[in-house]
């Protein structure tokens, strides 16, 4: 074998690229990780954190298909809670903070476990296409290697620049060079770029910091794991700590504005609107008197914390100023400036449902590069965009996950059909079914998908069976534990506050908003009753119970949602042929520029693009129809993709 | 600007009714309808909106003395390129003209297909279009005002106002999941269950307005009760002698008992005749009871009528207890001075019915008409919709009594929302446009 040449190359090694690396490895094919700095495989940017309201979920189907980041995650996590956690599975986050150096370390051993995984350092200058088929990649110094698939994932490295204040630095993040001519190679393919900013807060010495003046924040008693595989989390878990801004910090913003680069005019890329800089959230919410900082520490060992909430490009003197009026930070000592750093993006519109580029045979992009922010975004996209290039190589369909069937679904979808204008993040309510898409119902939802692509592991494969096993055995035996009311039950269910009136069984008392069913079962174990009920409860791991129990006390509500995802799917049936012509009367211009452009495969696609009216919806079912518009039946052409 | 592949291709009616008529009026709407025009009429130039006078001719062949109105789109009821013709009310003419249209390439239009273009060229909403069917029915003066205020849009307002206070709580709850770890409080419950009670509210009020929307475009109906020689024959000839006669026969019906209708308190009454058992003084038939019975239960207005001379009985008395809400008339009063406890008429040579006339007057205009101003609904869909946006706002308020979370609520919320849209066309479900106008007549 040529030592250039490849199955596949992957550009960028943060999170996109080395899930997607890792994924082709799994499949068998050869991988070049082409990465301008080697050892800053598996650096985060930013937080030191991963998961969170809806990421969390993002996380857990990444674990489902087979994917690495919540391996490592649980490799390196250091604090672990679930946000929302008073709220339904379908809106629990489960979050991590993370040592940064483990989780680097862990994402490159994980890599270097894979045999079939070339770790090139070097640029990209340009990437080979001929015949609108893309052949490999021309580096800078020379080399050409070939390949029959490639997938950008550069993240915020194109040609990247920082902000400090009015200081500028040419760079995706803060020590590392930026990627100069890649973009010039996506233009010339007819490529549209655009401009996006995201920023980060200051780091701060810990020793230089005094804690008792900060509210603690414990992780939870009962820590979760984010993957299937993990039996034990390893690190030792410690505390986070919150402090707040004050109106003295505000106004010291305020009167600063002029010398921070996004407002002064610096930079006119646009920035995450959910992420926003400390800056903005005093523009924006002038009323609140008083914004949360997450103090979190960097690792373990790591000297530094990390300010979650004041992420800011205002020059050094500012931020010393607005540090040292945090409660705790009086003497505090800036190890890290923050800064802002602005590159180029690819509208994601330009891609098809797969996350390849229109046009282009073989060409992926996934990651911050499609105009997402945040870890899992990011890595969500490498897993999806590495198994379409194996499958693209492999002669093999393309997997699309549909938006009734995972949150990664919604996301790609999001992207593809509406394309983004800012750094688009993860929510819970981009998902109409969103009940449906919780974390309890993860791998019963996308494993036997990873099993029939081939990507299921052994392990995760028993695990996910026993899962299914011991979570199906539960509802069975909720449904089949009967209680009479006789005297003797009565009384029993009286010492620990259960009243009922009926014969009943387990699972219609599990429905009551007030019961817990842990707290049920250890009673009945106690007092050697149910014990089937008992032991298929107790054999549950916590997420799990959860899951059968919310399943119960909404069933109507999973089966509203379940029936609008059927309609849902129907709609997405109803396929637009590939040689379409959109050129219809009552659809004006711009809508039929945007449909010839974004070419949706079904009805169900063309009705989430921006500017649809319901109108031109049914002009377009109506025209759908064979023959003449009117009075004949409805053919649905299999979408072509 | 026209597009390559039209949608719309060209169809042709008559919007007047069948029948001979001093004038017939036939649309012509689609992309051919000018040059079918043009052809028709060896005439070429056509002014938008100018009526002009034109010799219709069907292959060199006379047809017509007519008058002619080209509406240029966008300007025009559907959006499209409309043509009217005016012609004599001749049937065999209008026949005619239609044909000659459809072999220069015109269809004929399905019922109601002129109003669904008009909806989807955006001109019109789905409540509006409806109120115009409404409006064509329509038998009476309040009839009109009712469908003229829909077609204004009245309904249609305050459907777009509770779901814009739905969506605005939807999207504040959605804010406090995505955000609930930024120390921010979006919404209240409190103040989340008062906006709901009151979306609640505003959607009962509208529902309750169907009884009397219903009632106002489809009209009432009453029956009179009585035994034989009661006088009921006797009182309905006279009230449909009367000038509150409404000429008009009621289209479609399938029963074979005589009707008739009168205007009472501005709503077209019929009146079912049970005067079928009139025939037999002696024998009152089973089949004849019941056939009496199942009209007096559904009818909204139930007359009890009673000879004065003879008095009330034990059947009577009977009778009136299975129809409490009926109205008891005792006939013949100039003859015999009436018992306590109903109204009092006399239909002999010197008619005294006022009294009757001005309760059957307050009954309905209590009842059944609805208050001036106040949004209403007048069919089946409209009512289907609020009552389910009334049923999911239900379920929100139990979600949030219950505890549960904002995920849960939402998803009731939406439910609602979805149903007002759905209501105004907002957005539509597939083919269901088609079904709302197969229920319009041709030539709308």
């Amino acid at each position: 074998m040529n030592s250039d040449s490849f199955d596949a190359i992957v550009i960028g090694g943060g999170h996109a690229g080395s899930e997607a690396a890792r994924v082709l490895a799994r499949s068998g094919l050869s991988v070049a990780l082409v990465t301008l700095l080697p050892e800053a495989i598996g650096r985060m940017s930013c937080n030191p954190a991963i998961g969170g309201l809806a990421k969390g979920n993002l996380v857990k189907e990444i674990d489902a298909l087979g994917g690495m980041m919540a391996e490592v995650t649980d490799e390196s996590g250091i604090q672990f809670r679930v946000l929302n956690r008073s709220k339904g599975p379908a809106v629990q986050g489960p979050r991590a903070q993370c040592d940064r150096d483990l989780y680097a370390s862990a994402v490159r051993n994980t890599l270097s476990r894979e045999p079939l995984i070339s770790i090139v350092a070097g640029q990209v200058r340009a990437l080979e296409v001929r015949d609108q088929k893309i052949e490999g990649v021309k580096l800078q110094d020379g080399r050409i290697l070939r390949s029959r698939a490639v997938i950008i994932t550069t993240g915020t490295f194109l040609r990247a620049l920082m902000h400090s204040g009015e200081t500028r630095t040419v760079g995706g993040r803060f020590g590392e060079p930026a990627a100069e001519t890649l973009s010039d190679s996506l233009r010339d393919l007819g490529l549209v770029l655009g401009r996006l900013k995201t920023g980060t807060p200051p780091r701060v010495e810990k020793d230089s910091v005094d804690f008792s003046r900060m509210q603690p924040q414990p992780g939870d008693e009962h820590p979760r794991p984010f993957s299937i595989l993990t039996d034990r989390l390893p690190q030792r878990q410690v505390l986070c700590h919150l402090t707040y801004t004050s109106p003295a910090a505000h106004d010291l913003i305020r009167q600063n504005l002029h010398r921070a680069p996004m407002y002064s005019g610096q930079i006119s890329a646009i920035g995450p609107r959910y992420c926003p800089s400390i800056e903005d959230k005093v523009v924006r919410f002038a009323d609140k008197e008083r914004h949360h900082v997450f103090v979190e520490p960097e690792g373990l060992q790591h000297p530094w914390l990390y300010l979650n909430g004041v992420s800011t490009s205002l020059p050094a003197d500012v931020q010393d100023a607005v540090v040292r009026s945090l409660p705790g930070f009086e003497k505090s000592v800036i190890a890290r400036y923050g800064y802002a750093v602005e590159y180029d993006f690819v509208n994601p519109e330009q891609l098809d449902a797969s996350l390849r580029v229109r046009g282009v045979r073989g060409l992926y992009l996934a990651g911050q590069i499609n105009g997402t922010s945040g870890y899992e975004e990011a890595a969500a996209q490498g897993l999806v965009a590495g198994i379409n290039a194996a499958q693209e190589i492999l002669d093999r369909e393309p997997l699309i996950v549909g938006r009734d069937q995972a949150y990664l679904g919604v996301m790609i979808d999001d992207l593809v059909t509406q394309g983004t204008e800012e750094p688009y993040r993860m929510f819970t309510s981009r998902a109409e079914h969103r009940l449906l898409l919780g974390c309890d119902s993860v791998y019963e939802r996308l494993s036997p998908i990873a099993e029939r692509l081939g990507l299921l592991d052994d392990e995760r494969k028993l695990r996910v069976e026993q899962r299914v096993g011991r979570t199906e055995r539960a509802r069975e035996q909720l449904r089949a534990a009967e209680l009479f009311p006789n005297r003797e039950t009565v009384e029993w269910g009286s010492t620990f506050g259960l009243e009922f009136s009926g014969p009943t069984t387990l699972a219609r008392l599990a429905q009551r908003p007030e019961f817990d069913l842990a707290r049920f079962a250890e009673e009945a174990r106690a007092a050697g009753r149910l014990s089937d009920a008992v032991a298929a409860i107790e054999a549950l791991r916590d997420e799990e119970l959860e899951g059968v129990v919310n399943e119960l006390r909404y069933s109507g509500y999973l089966d509203k949602q379940a029936r609008e995802a059927e309609a849902f799917r129907r709609d997405e049936g109803l396929g637009i042929p590939q040689a379409f012509s959109y050129r219809v009367d009552g659809l004006s211009n711009e809508l039929v520029e945007k449909l010839n452009f974004i070419r949706p495969a079904s009805l169900g696609q063309a009705a989430r693009i921006k500017g649809m009216t319901p109108a031109a919806i049914s002009i377009l079912r109506l025209h759908l129809r064979k023959g003449t518009p009117r009075g004949r039946a409805f053919e649905r052409t299999p979408a072509a993709i | 600007m026209s597009g390559d592949a039209p949608l719309f291709d060209t169809i042709v009616a008559p919007a007047t009714p069948p029948g001979q008529s001093a004038l017939a009026l036939v649309r012509m709407d689609g992309p051919e309808a000018l040059s079918i025009l043009r052809r028709l009429t060896g005439k070429t130039d056509f002014d938008p909106r100018v009526a002009s006078h034109v010799r219709l001719e069907e292959q060199g062949i006379p047809l017509d003395d007519a008058v002619a109105i080209y509406y240029q789109r966008p300007r025009s009821f559907t959006g499209n390129d409309l043509v009217e013709v005016i012609l004599h009310g001749n049937p065999a003419l209008v026949g005619r003209l239609i044909r000659a249209v459809t072999t220069l390439g015109g269809r004929i239009a399905e019922p109601g297909e002129f109003s669904e273009r008009a909806v989807l060229n955006g001109k019109l909403d789905l409540l509006q279009a409806e109120s115009i069917a409404d409006l064509i029915a329509s038998r009476t003066a309040l009839q009109s005002r009712l469908s003229l205020a829909n077609l204004d849009g009245r309904l249609s307002a305050a459907a777009v106002r509770t779901r814009e206070t739905l969506l605005q709580a939807i999207s504040r709850l959605e804010a406090a999941l995505d955000f609930s770890d930024e120390g921010y409080e979006f919404i209240e419950r409190g103040e989340l269950a008062g906006l709901i009670t009151g979306a609640i509210e505003e959607v009962r009020q509208i529902t309750s307005t169907y009884e009397r929307g219903r009632a106002t475009t489809r009209g009432l109906t009453a029956v009179i009760l009585g035994q034989p020689n009661a006088g009921k024959s006797t009182l309905l000839n006279f009230l449909c002698g009367s000038e509150r006669a409404i000429v008009t026969p009621i289209p479609g019906t399938t029963r074979d008992l005589i009707r008739e209708t009168i205007e009472i308190g501005g709503l077209p009454v019929t009146f079912i005749d049970t005067a079928g058992l009139r025939e037999s003084a002696d024998v009152v038939e089973a089949i004849g009871i019941s056939r009496a019975r199942k009209a007096a239960d559904q009818a909204d207005l139930v007359l009890y009528l009673v000879d004065a001379t003879k008095g009330l009985d034990g059947p009577d008395r009977s009778t009136l207890n299975e129809y409490p809400s009926s109205i008891l008339v005792f006939t013949k009063v100039d003859l015999r001075r009436q018992p306590e406890g109903g109204l009092g008429i006399a239909l002999g040579e010197r008619p005294e019915v006022e009294l009757l006339m001005s309760r059957l007057d307050s009954e309905v205009r209590s009842r059944f008409v609805p208050p001036e101003g106040s949004p209403t609904i007048v069919n089946e869909r409209q009512n289907a919709l609020f009552v389910d946006c009334g049923q999911s706002l239900e379920a929100a308020q139990r979600a949030i009594e219950s505890g549960a979370g904002e995920e849960i609520i939402v998803v009731d919320l939406k439910r609602a929302a979805h149903s007002l849209a759905l209501l105004v066309g907002a957005i539509t479900e597939e083919d269901l446009l088609r079904e709302i106008f197969s229920k319009f007549c041709i030539g709308k």
